[in-house]
């Protein structure tokens, strides 16, 4: 089970990734064109919206799951353990909510939109509606998941807290981390010369 | 009513921890109950068109291309110009940052991004020369600030989508004003120094700027590329944030050689889910901008300022005052998504040009991101210089001072935006 | 018509054009008729200028029944209902009159009678003329002149491959985005009827005006089946009234605004060049591989009764 969860999230990243190198490959792509053989590519503009849509809705399952969507925690960090916990649980149980009829939308616009042709390369625009689905069933599991282990006290104190109020936190975090490699390093040399230096 | 329903839900979900995404749905979905037109639809079509946008791919370009100029080393080449040129002046370390800010901000759109790889690289050294550290620290993150307003910036293109006001002008309105911040926080530094004994670094000889100029060079000629690009039109706002995404590729790959092929797919990775958080929260505020189109928020809020009308110059003193307040406790994107599909036709019936405003707009919300309590570039500045929060907001204040003054006297003389914006777009 | 029978309900109308325009035009004298007929109580209110989204997504919402009318070309049809696309084609129409009997007649009816198994309702064919090519390069004379010149088009097969054919460089892209792609040069021109260069002030940054005639813009007045079948038989009744009633109006308004709109246009600086009979035809000539590319991919008898019916009322 486990392998299995984590796989499909590697799936995701991967996925996530080379929808981005494509749509730069695309745009790109459009604008060489233009310049240089005064041609371009037809389906350009329309399957990199798709995959930019693909893109947003994968990556922010990625994000759920590592509580890394925006929000505002001035007021939760401010209360007790147990309040914390009864806001998560509200917060939690409106999510789901949102998500079934996230789902429940998407899922009927899908069937809507099967025969549809899009305009320029004839896809199925179900495709497009799809994500939804995909999107809704898996970020679901993730809050079910998430509601369960904080309806049994199974979450640390740290993770009473599911938002983060900067979109580039996690850069931030990896920078420290950095930082505080590199103050480790220096530290290190620093010490290595001192007992290097023979003179007083 | 409905404006009470709207807003009230937003702020109810958004005190329980709720991630703001979820609380635009929340409230979007208590508006469709209040309006009795419930619809599982309404929620999916509209979260999912909300990410369908061509102008909106600008934002991973942009993502990506910051991206690989921090981990390219990019951004280092142009603290070494800045350094090499402003470096030796009184207090000269000030201006370095200053001038790397606006050069920085010329190739990314993300004010954290700048202050980060800005506070890492010139605080130690700014400290060293006998700057104090708070004022120092409160000097870079101000200086952040500007990399929103100055071409290329997510800001622009989010409040471009969501306003309906072309991407291609805004930008090119933001470059002076931009440039105007940055002379007003050079100013700030200089009545703060006046009186400092500082020993600033040795000049540069002229074969060491040289150097530093032909380092740099690679990534200072991409500025003019975006800017040249935009003006005589060679490329759309997308275009011009995937050619900056490629042109940096190819530099830190090819000619810097500090990103390696085996580090791409992080950052390809990274760039990707910072995109994805954004854009959540793009595709979740369509949901309820759909509900207010067609409820009658907006007409109410246009009513309630009717009063102000007829003095545009009230109405924006009105407006930003507001969005100071919003911005002290909101980041910028979710400001922008929220107050946007509310303020644009109050805006627009008071005669006002939709790209001055959005100019003043963005500003405004820019130094937000140095206001407490949460001011995100604050935060990164104290995690990175390691100063404490208390210590970073009395070294703030008096660039943040000079910002507001600064923003006023755009509020009170609009040709300080429009006649640039007028040259560079005409 | 009995009270009882009408409810008060509001109708949300959305469509991609300005407000004063010959579409916008439509739905006000449509909602008028509606009021007076159902005494106030249904009501229309228009949502212009893609206020509610593209075409694509106003149809989806129509589809699901969360919006209830919607205007738009038979462009933004053909994904749903192919045989749409056959009037798109080229250089097909050499009159109004013409294009109005044929959406009106037996043709028309049968498009319209595709619409429901895919939860639309059609009702009624407006119009918003000939379409034409503006750009700041030079004036289109003939065939020739179209060579290099990057042209703004909608995302369709038909008019990508058309344009193509004349030697033009087609560059899909959204109607919102048009304006500036052209002040700022990224494309050379763009084709829309008189009133959308008008009215979307392309004059502003086209210099040329080519009048090529090259394809009839009717605009289809939809309705979400799904409301359609929550309606009463007299509600229906008001609306298909309403629809028949302002088609006439909405028609004159198109014609006498595309001609004011022309003379507005040249006052306001357009240079405009009227395309000889031979060279159009020779256009025609050039784009014929296109034309029967995309007949061969329907029904042939579908086709027969469209070139019939266009022989037919093109006398
Ligand atoms: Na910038
Ligand atoms: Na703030």
């Amino acid at each position: 089970m486990h392998t299995i969860v984590e796989g499909y999230f590697k799936l995701l990243k991967v996925l996530i990734a080379l929808f981005l190198a494509i749509m730069v490959v695309l745009v790109f792509g459009n604008v060489v064109l233009r310049y240089g053989f005064n041609s371009g590519i037809t389906v350009s503009e329309e399957v990199s919206r798709w995959l930019f849509v693909w893109l947003t809705f994968l990556g922010a399952i990625i994000a759920l799951r590592e509580h890394g969507h925006l929000g505002v925690d001035m007021l939760v960090r401010r209360l007790p353990n147990v309040g914390k916990r009864a806001c998560l649980i509200v917060s939690q149980l409106l999510m789901l909510y949102a998500t079934w009829l996230l789902l429940q939308g998407s899922w009927q616009q899908t069937l809507i939109n099967w025969d549809v042709a899009a305009p320029a390369s004839g896809l199925s625009t179900g495709w497009f509606y799809g994500v939804g689905i995909v999107f809704g069933i898996s970020s679901g599991l993730i809050l079910l998941a998430d509601l369960y282990r904080a309806v049994t006290g199974k979450l640390s104190d740290e993770e009473l807290v599911m938002v983060k109020e900067s979109e580039e936190q996690e850069e931030l975090e990896a920078l420290q981390h950095e930082l505080a490699e590199r103050d480790r390093r220096e530290a290190r040399l620093a010490s290595s010369a001192t007992h290097g230096e023979t003179r007083p | 009513m409905t404006i009470i329903i709207f807003v009230g839900s937003l702020l109810c979900t958004m005190a329980i921890g709720m991630p703001i995404a979820y609380a635009l749905l929340i409230s979007g979905i208590a508006l469709m109950v209040y309006m009795d037109m419930f619809d599982a639809q309404i929620v999916a079509q509209n979260i999912i068109n909300g990410a369908d946008s061509f102008p909106l791919l600008a934002v991973p370009f942009f993502m990506l291309a910051g991206e690989i100029m921090n981990t390219g080393g990019l951004s280092k080449r142009i603290v070494d110009v800045a350094l090499a040129l402003v470096g030796h002046v009184k207090g000269g370390l000030g201006y370095v940052a200053i001038l790397a800010a606006c050069i920085l901000s010329a190739l990314s759109g993300s004010a954290v991004a700048d202050a980060a790889a800005l506070s890492a690289l010139l605080v130690p050294m700014m400290v060293q020369a006998g700057h104090s550290k708070p004022l120092s620290g409160g000097l870079i993150a101000a200086s952040g600030v500007i990399g929103p307003v100055i071409p290329p910036s997510i800001g622009f293109v989010i409040f471009g989508v969501v306003g309906g006001v072309s991407i291609t002008k805004l930008f090119l309105a933001g470059l002076v004003p931009g440039i105007l911040i940055g002379l007003g926080l050079a100013f700030a530094w200089w009545w703060e120094v006046r009186k400092e004994t500082i020993v600033s670094p040795p000049k540069k000889s002229g074969r060491e700027v040289l150097r530093a100029l032909r380092e740099g060079v690679w990534a200072l000629v991409l500025p003019f590329i975006i800017i040249f690009g935009l003006k005589f039109g060679v490329f759309t706002p997308t275009e011009a944030a995937v050619v900056a995404a490629v042109y940096s590729l190819f530099v830190a790959l090819f000619v810097y050689r500090e990103l390696k092929l085996s580090e791409l797919f992080a950052v390809f990775v990274t760039s990707a889910k910072t995109t994805a958080v954004v854009m959540l929260l793009v595709a979740a505020a369509l949901v309820s901008a759909w509900l207010i189109t067609v409820s009658e928020i907006a007409t109410a809020v246009v009513d309630l300022l009717e009063p102000l009308h007829d003095s545009p110059t009230m109405l924006l003193i009105a407006i930003m005052v507001l969005v100071v307040i919003v911005g002290t406790a909101m980041d910028m994107t979710p400001t922008i998504l929220i107050l946007t599909p509310i303020l644009m036709p109050v805006v627009k019936a008071a005669g006002i040009d939709p790209v001055y405003f959005g100019v003043l707009f963005i500003v405004n919300n820019s130094i937000g991101l140095i206001t407490p309590p949460v001011g995100t570039v604050l935060n990164v500045v104290a995690g990175v210089s390691k100063i404490s929060m208390e210590d970073l907001m009395k070294g703030v204040w008096p660039f943040l001072l000079a910002q507001l003054v600064v923003l006023f006297l755009m509020v009170m003389f609009p040709q300080l935006v429009m006649w640039p914006a007028k040259w560079l777009g005409g | 018509a009995n009270a009882q029978d009408i409810q008060e309900r509001t109708i949300r109308w959305g469509h991609l054009n300005d407000p004063g325009n010959p579409i916008s035009q439509g739905v006000a004298k449509f909602a008028e008729i509606v009021a007076a007929k159902s005494g106030d109580k249904l009501k229309i209110r228009e949502f212009p200028s893609s206020q509610l989204g593209n075409e694509m997504q106003q149809q989806a919402a129509l589809r699901g029944g969360t919006q209830e009318m919607f205007t738009g070309a038979p462009t933004s049809l053909v994904g749903t209902v192919k045989d749409f696309g056959l009037l798109d084609l080229p250089f097909t129409f050499s009159s109004g009159e013409q294009a109005r009997a044929l959406v009106d007649g037996p043709f028309g009816k049968l498009l319209f009678s595709k619409l429901p198994e895919k939860g639309l309702v059609g009702l009624a064919y407006w119009d918003l003329g000939f379409r034409n090519v503006t750009n700041s390069k030079h004036p289109i004379a003939k065939v020739d002149d179209f060579g290099g010149l990057k042209l703004r088009v909608i995302a369709n097969p038909v008019y990508i491959d058309t344009f193509k054919a004349l030697g033009a460089n087609p560059v899909p892209m959204n109607f919102a985005e048009v304006y500036t792609a052209l002040e700022q040069k990224a494309v050379d021109g763009q084709e829309n009827p008189f009133a959308i260069v008008l009215s979307a002030k392309l004059f502003e940054v086209q210099k040329y005006l080519s009048i090529t005639n090259h394809t009839y813009t009717t605009n289809i007045v939809l309705m979400s089946k799904k409301f359609w079948d929550k309606l009463s038989p007299t509600e229906q009744k008001i609306l298909q009234q309403a629809a028949a009633e302002s088609l006439e109006y909405q028609r004159q308004f198109s014609r006498s605004y595309s001609e004011k709109a022309l003379e507005q246009l040249k006052t306001n600086g357009m240079q405009v060049n009227e395309v000889s009979q031979p060279e159009r035809e020779r256009m025609q000539k050039e784009t014929r591989s296109v034309t029967e590319k995309i007949l061969a991919q329907y029904d042939p008898e579908l086709v027969k009764s469209f070139q019939n019916e266009l022989e037919q009322f093109g006398k």
